[in-house]
């Protein structure tokens, strides 16, 4: 997979000296990139970087600023031409919820096929088999919004290379794997592969950089719009990689000496919902308990569930010696539990409201004065200190929330949440889609408010991420605690190891995953 | 907590070597001059402008007429109605609950304080008080369409709006009511400085709204529940509650703005509600995209209503034809939306329209 480039093979999409310019910002900066046929390139680095900069230009959504070359295809091919053999897969999939996968499947198609006609089993068959290819088990026939994050990934995946007529094209995949689990990411990659070696040129955007090095040939690393480091994955490894994003080694996450031994602090009792099935478990003041398993073990589901975010058919959740309220959000909240959801677009932080009013929704009473008025001025004065704790960049209370970098919306809805000073911290995928700098952070606050004795329970698909925080691991299966790792036995290997074991019923669902994928 | 949280993180090597090796630009707060710049800007309040212009238009074309006080006076409060129910819009609307039945709303508090007051021979304050109790109700219904059977709320109000006017026909017999006792037309038609007091009103209710909206924790969580049902819902925000509060304010001020105009007029007309709908949604989105960039506020309803207002009445003293007023609501609707629209998401607008383009040009991108 990580041969040297390759001199020989013809270069499929060259850039020459891109700049982007956006007022009062240099998105991109005298970028230069070359991918030549059956080379896989990744492009990282922060948020902000410029990377979804590069995409959208490369997807024709943005001008760049004059001077610059961008070829496509080979020499002297018009780049409205070339365009054709580009296919992005955008960050947020660009599939249309209420459509089924067959249906999405079918907008890219060109207009002039019929597909009216051949509606029926034989394109549901066609899709259910791409989707297979893919790794992906489920009914393609209903509306893709009622999918996980994972299924719909992998639809956008699987139309993008649909009705690929020719091998040499490029396939530009813009953070494809931000809700995979480990075992899905490994399916995705293979197929990745496959077509890298029939001749395309791939770009991979990713965060995550054990994909970086485990997928691409070569490495493109962006910081502040231009590019730092431009060499083959052999010569790097994890830290020079992290060097290289954050300008600067990363100390490794300080995780520091948590007593663990905090008073009880919250008691969940066979709790259940559609996936999650009579599940049990406590956790102490100043803990940090992950939560792991495959998708579709419950491990999606539970923080909500113990929030009230999604309705619980039944069990207790006890705070202290109250039972709270279920599917009463409110009653959650005021007994001291905070959720963060997993994705920040989809319920995570109101959009279009300000930096100040999305770090204030949950808790007003302490900006209240005579009346109701609420206090505006200590309201911005309280933003500006947690926008200083968090570091957000650009530290500004009025701007609106959709106009933030991915890591720093983030941060302000963490930092939401720490402003409550909840005694129980619920964290959905805390860092999915978040740059190596903003997670180091977000792990900072994680731990800032475990050592102040809140009991932290941190439900992820990131191995990596449990592995760095974690007192210890829980690992569900099919809606069941299936066993439990403690501090001194976590290791990523072990832990990936123990999510995907093949052991009993499970091994049969995995198998049949394992199968479709052929 | 939050005190120590914030030590640890600010004395952590991390985050005090970030800002020197982040490469941004320290960020600054805006100028002055850029502020006033912006709220003088003419997408801040393109409504002022709008007067500006046919104030000086009309003061040209109709002089004589256009430029008397009394057509002013006439103006502020033969305006205060529509303008009332525009802004018992706003919550509405802020809470994202499109009500299409406020038209209705309005033509039932008219012909049921009419008809308290005509058949049921009940003295004002029980009138009022009944038309205002009816409001209500249709507001808790429309919640309840809303919220608890999840109809969306076009379609529900829609349906609602129908329901009233039948209602409203056979309370009334489709017969105006007619020979409303002095005291109750006084409450229209009463003058204080000059004005009378469906100004005042308006000037109270207004107030209130704008106060509960902008100045407390409900009217942010008002706009919070708008902006994102799920998000808000997440975030502690009693979501179905401040649905009500919005549905039931919105139904019961157009009761009121109903009364006012049947008191206005000595008459229960039962034809007049629908013909507030438009004028009412219209200054409300043309409202929204003045002064908070694209926000529903009380104040830029108020102004809109306004210029729409007065330019209806200058195009009606310079003699132009009957549909005119029609047209220049439909038209001041139409653009105000887009105005939002554009407001809200320029860049990606633009970028779609880009698209548009490259598609109709043969070379479509594959994404």
């Amino acid at each position: 997979m990580s041969q040297a480039p390759r001199p020989q093979r013809p270069v499929l999409l060259r850039v020459r000296h891109l700049s982007k310019s956006f007022p009062g910002l240099k998105a991109l900066d005298d970028v230069n990139l070359e991918v030549r046929s059956g080379e896989i390139v990744a492009v990282v680095g922060h948020n902000g970087s410029g990377k979804s900069t590069l995409t959208k230009i490369l997807a024709g959504l943005y001008e760049p600023d004059p001077g610059a070359l961008i070829q496509i295809g080979g020499p002297g091919e018009p780049v409205a031409q070339g365009r054709r053999r580009l296919h992005v897969i955008h960050q947020d999939l660009g599939i249309i919820d209420v459509l089924s996968a067959v249906e999405n499947m079918g907008l890219c198609k060109s207009p002039l096929r019929p597909t009216w006609f051949a509606r029926g089993t034989t394109e549901r068959d066609r899709a259910a088999q791409l989707i297979g290819r893919f790794g992906g088990v489920f009914d393609p026939t209903v509306p893709v919004g009622t999918l996980s994050a994972a299924e719909r990934a992998i639809i956008a995946i699987a139309r993008a290379m649909d009705g690929w007529d020719r091998g040499d094209n490029i396939l530009v995949l813009d953070e494809p794997t931000t809700a995979f689990h480990g075992d899905e990411v490994e399916v995705l990659f293979r197929s990745v592969r496959k077509v890298a070696e029939a001749g395309a040129g791939v770009v991979l955007i990713s965060h995550r950089l054990d994909e970086v090095l485990g997928l691409s040939d070569r490495v493109v690393a962006l910081r502040d719009g231009r590019v730092v480091a431009d060499q083959s994955v052999d010569t790097l490894d994890y830290d020079a990689l992290v060097g290289l994003i954050a300008g600067r080694s990363l100390e490794a996450v300080e995780r520091g000496s948590v007593s663990g031994a905090g008073a009880p602090i919250m008691n969940i009792e066979g709790v259940a919902g559609q996936r999650v099935r009579n599940l049990s478990m406590r956790l102490r003041a100043g803990e940090i308990v992950g939560v792991s398993g495959v998708l579709g073990s419950g491990r999606e589901e539970l923080a909500s569930l113990i929030f009230g975010a999604r309705r619980r058919t039944k069990g207790r959740v006890l705070i202290g010696d109250a039972e709270v309220t279920p599917n009463d959000i409110r009653a959650a909240i005021a007994n001291g539990l905070a959720f963060l959801p997993p994705d920040r677009r989809r319920g995570g932080g109101v959009m279009d409201l300000s930096v100040r009013e999305n770090l204030t929704l949950p808790m007003m009473s302490p900006l209240r004065r005579r009346l109701g008025r609420l206090d505006r001025r200590a309201e911005r004065a309280e933003t500006e200190r947690w926008a200083a704790t968090v570091a957000l960049r650009p530290p500004d209370p009025e701007r609106p929330l959709k106009l933030l970098s991915g890591g720093n919306q983030q941060k302000v809805l963490l930092a939401r949440w720490l402003r409550t000073k909840p005694r129980v911290l619920l964290l959905d995928e805390p860092t999915q889609g978040v740059d190596v700098g903003a997670k180091a952070a977000i792990y900072e606050l994680i731990i800032a408010a475990a050592r102040q004795g809140a009991g932290v329970l941190v439900c992820s698909s990131d191995a990596e991420e449990l592995v760095a925080l974690c007192d210890r691991v829980l690992v569900l299966d099919q809606g069941e605690v299936r066993s439990e790792l403690s501090r001194e036995s976590l290791t990523q290997a072990g832990l990936a190891g123990e999510v995907v074991g093949f052991d009993g019923s499970s091994s049969a669902c995995v198998d049949v995953r394992m199968e479709a994928a052929q | 907590m939050t005190s120590s949280v914030e030590e640890i993180i600010m004395t952590s090597a991390l985050s005090a070597e970030e800002p020197a090796d982040s490469g941004f630009a320290p960020w600054q707060p805006p100028t002055m001059s850029a502020q006033l710049r912006r709220m003088l800007s003419f997408q801040n309040i393109s409504a002022l402008y709008l007067f500006v212009l046919l104030f000086v238009a009309f003061s040209l074309w109709v002089p004589s007429t256009f430029l008397s006080s009394g057509v002013w006076r006439a103006l502020l409060s033969g305006q205060a109605v529509t303008c009332l129910v525009a802004v018992g819009l706003v919550p509405s609307l802020a809470a994202g609950v499109f009500d299409l039945a406020v038209g209705s709303e309005v033509g039932l508090g008219a012909i049921l304080a009419a008809w308290a007051l005509a058949s049921a021979h009940a003295n004002v304050p029980v009138a009022v008080a009944t038309a205002l109790l009816a409001g209500a109700v249709v507001g808790v219904c429309n919640w309840f369409l809303i919220v608890g059977l999840r109809i969306q709320s076009f379609i529900a109000t829609l349906g609602v709006s129908s329901v009233l006017l039948a209602m409203i026909s056979w309370v009334s017999d489709g017969q105006q009511i007619v020979n409303l006792p002095h005291s109750f037309a006084s409450l229209g038609t009463g003058q204080f400085l000059g004005l009378q007091w469906p100004v005042y009103v308006l000037a109270g209710v207004a107030l209130a709204i704008w106060y509960v909206l902008e100045c407390t924790p409900t009217g942010r969580r008002v706009y919070a529940t708008g902006a994102d049902l799920d998000a808000a819902r997440l975030a502690g925000v009693r979501t179905s509650r401040i649905i009500l509060l919005c549905t039931v304010v919105c139904a019961v001020v157009a009761a009121l703005a109903g009364l006012l105009e049947s008191a206005q007029l000595a008459t229960g007309d039962p034809t007049i509600g629908p013909g507030y709908a438009l004028p009412a949604i219209s200054a409300a989105l043309f409202g929204s995209t003045q002064f908070r960039n694209g926000r529903m506020n009380v104040w830029g309803t108020v102004v809109a209503s306004y210029v729409l207002a007065t330019g209806v009445k200058g195009l009606q003293l310079a003699g132009l034809p009957l549909w005119i007023p029609d047209l220049f609501n439909g038209v001041a609707l139409l653009v105000a939306v887009a105005m939002a629209r554009y407001q809200n998401s320029p860049s990606s607008r633009l970028a779609g329209i880009g698209r548009l383009f490259a598609r109709t040009r043969g070379s479509g991108v594959n994404d």
